[in-house]
């Protein structure tokens, strides 16, 4: 009697490579910075190591579930201190003033996504990362028909978030 | 002809030709439809340079760093078998939920039964719920007594003689489903998780939430899980992938030791770690913990009721359409029909199966 090690499938390798940068992509998104998005990254392929999901189907499973788990990180306010502390350091340019710039936008960015309801920000998230209207379909169990309606709404909704909190305080 | 929608205007712009000819003439001839495209645009455009990243990931560092976060042995591949029926998410997934799905209380120093499923019932989550269900071992320690252990016997006498169960008897093959089947036979399985409530504070502190007091005699309470044995009939294509499987099985089991079950079952519905959509869908569940949950994943599945001979059923069909089950429970066995089938092929193949020779 012992405890059993969790199984690895035996793809995992292969699918990581290909999907590595997609999955990344994704993450990077919604969080505004690569060393979180790669955390992100990570916890979703450990996930998908001990699944069974279809190879054929393993883009968007892991797509909507970086995007969910990038979404969760933003909401609940969890961050590793450190690592925004790399993120900070990795974005600084060699002009102090457009580097400011960027980080704030990045951080409004971030708030005015964590305001959206959560289908539309992940419908938009997959959009913009490049999956095609069928897959952000099947990611979110939505019609095709109603995947232009759902990312609409949410480029519209996250205009108007911006602007609303664009004015000087 | 009316303007067509927002929806369809926003495709336009990324899947022309996912748009039907009608609404793209229409919009060529129509201003008011010209304008409302351009708006689309001009959000699309600031959408993307809001949620532009410029990512160039360190691949190899990545593998590195989750491969040393793997155990060492990958696991061997999937056989196109009953066991495909039965994927290892879904075992961690009933295991967990038959622990929190149990019933009516059983507290004493020696094993209880008190769940027995009498009929099925689905769990709809999508795929990320489905990442963030969290496993036993984040909450106590999981052992695996036995193994299913499922293999290929020669016939249905063979695997009688294994499980003690007799083998399924299909009346008429459906249209497409030829030749004679191949034989799986898997022993019962069987695993004891203990509730620990260290482990369950270290999970719920890394979702930055404080543990929720435990109720007394909770932590180092056993719970003793089983399921099987199990036998399936496979008949395969021609390029070998199962065209029809039909088995079945004794019904996941939970027992308590030592805590009152609805106690660990309330207290276990109320940690940080489990979605909040799967959590309210478990509550539903009847009292008696008679019912057996399956998992429908949302992106990929539908599920519907039907009825097999007076027991109520649960028919999965994925979204391509490529495949269909049926499962229903009858005297604490659940039995399925499964394959490249229609609802109507399989229902009817379930409503006419005999067992046994």
């Amino acid at each position: 009697m012992a405890n059993r090690q969790p199984a690895v499938r035996a793809d995992l390798e292969e699918i990581f490579r290909a999907a590595y940068p997609r999955v990344v992509a994704v993450a990077a998104r919604v969080l505004g910075g690569r060393n979180e998005a790669d955390d992100v990254a990570q916890e979703v392929f450990l996930a998908f190591g001990r699944s069974d999901v279809p190879a054929a189907e393993a883009i968007g499973w892991l797509s909507v579930a970086a995007a969910h788990t990038a979404l969760n990180q933003l909401r609940s306010g969890r961050r590793r201190v450190s690592r925004e502390e790399a993120a900070r350091s990795e974005s600084v340019s060699p002009d102090v003033a457009d580097a400011v710039v960027v980080n704030d936008e990045r951080r409004r960015v971030r708030a005015a996504l964590a305001r959206l309801p959560r289908k539309q920000a992940i419908a938009l998230v997959l959009r913009h990362s490049g999956l095609s209207y069928a897959e952000v379909a099947a990611a979110l169990d939505l019609s095709p028909a109603s995947v232009g309606t759902t990312v609409r709404r949410a480029e519209s909704a996250l205009r108007k978030e911006l602007n609303r909190h664009a004015s000087p305080e | 002809m009316r303007h067509p929608s927002d929806g369809t205007l926003r495709r336009l712009l990324d899947e022309p030709a996912g748009v039907p000819d009608t609404a793209r003439d229409h919009v060529a001839t129509c201003a008011t439809c010209r304008s409302a495209l351009l708006t689309a645009r001009h959000d699309a455009e600031f959408a993307a340079a809001a949620l532009a990243f410029d990512t160039d990931p360190d691949t190899e560092a990545a593998w590195r760093e989750l491969s040393a976060a793997l155990p060492v042995t990958p696991s061997p591949p999937v056989k196109p078998s009953f066991r495909t029926t039965i994927s290892r998410p879904l075992v961690a997934a009933l295991a967990a939920v038959a622990l929190l799905a149990g019933a009516s209380a059983a507290a004493a120093t020696d094993w209880f039964q008190v769940f027995r499923a009498d009929r099925v019932a689905p769990i709809t989550v999508n795929p990320a719920e489905l990442v963030q269900l969290p496993d036993l071992s984040s909450y106590g320690t999981l052992v695996i007594e036995r193994e299913p252990h499922v293999r290929e016997v020669t016939g249905a006498a063979a695997a009688r003689l294994v499980t003690g169960l007799d083998a399924p008897v299909v009346a008429e093959l459906p249209h497409g489903v030829t030749g004679t089947p191949t034989y799986y036979a898997g022993d019962q399985a069987a695993a004891v998780f203990t509730f620990s409530a260290a482990k369950a504070g270290q999970t719920a502190a890394a979702a930055g939430k404080p543990l929720p007091a435990p109720p007394a005699g909770l932590d180092g309470a056993r719970f003793r899980l089983t399921a099987g044995p199990g036998v399936a009939e496979v008949w395969r294509e021609s390029r070998g992938a199962p065209a029809m499987i039909v088995g079945r099985a004794a019904a996941p089991k939970a027992y308590s030791a030592g805590i009152p079950f609805a106690t660990a079952r309330d207290y276990l519905l109320t940690l940080p770690g489990i979605p909040r959509a799967v959590a309210d869908q478990l509550r539903r569940f009847s009292a008696d913990g008679a019912t057996l949950p399956l998992i429908v994943r949302s992106a990929e599945q539908t599920s519907s009721t039907a009825d097999v001979n007076g027991v109520p059923a649960l028919v999965l069909s994925s979204r391509d359409g490529a495949f269909t089950g049926v499962f229903w429970v009858r005297d604490g066995m659940v039995d399925a029909v499964a394959g490249s089938l229609g609802s109507d092929e399989v229902l009817r193949v379930a409503r006419e199966l005999r067992w046994g020779r």
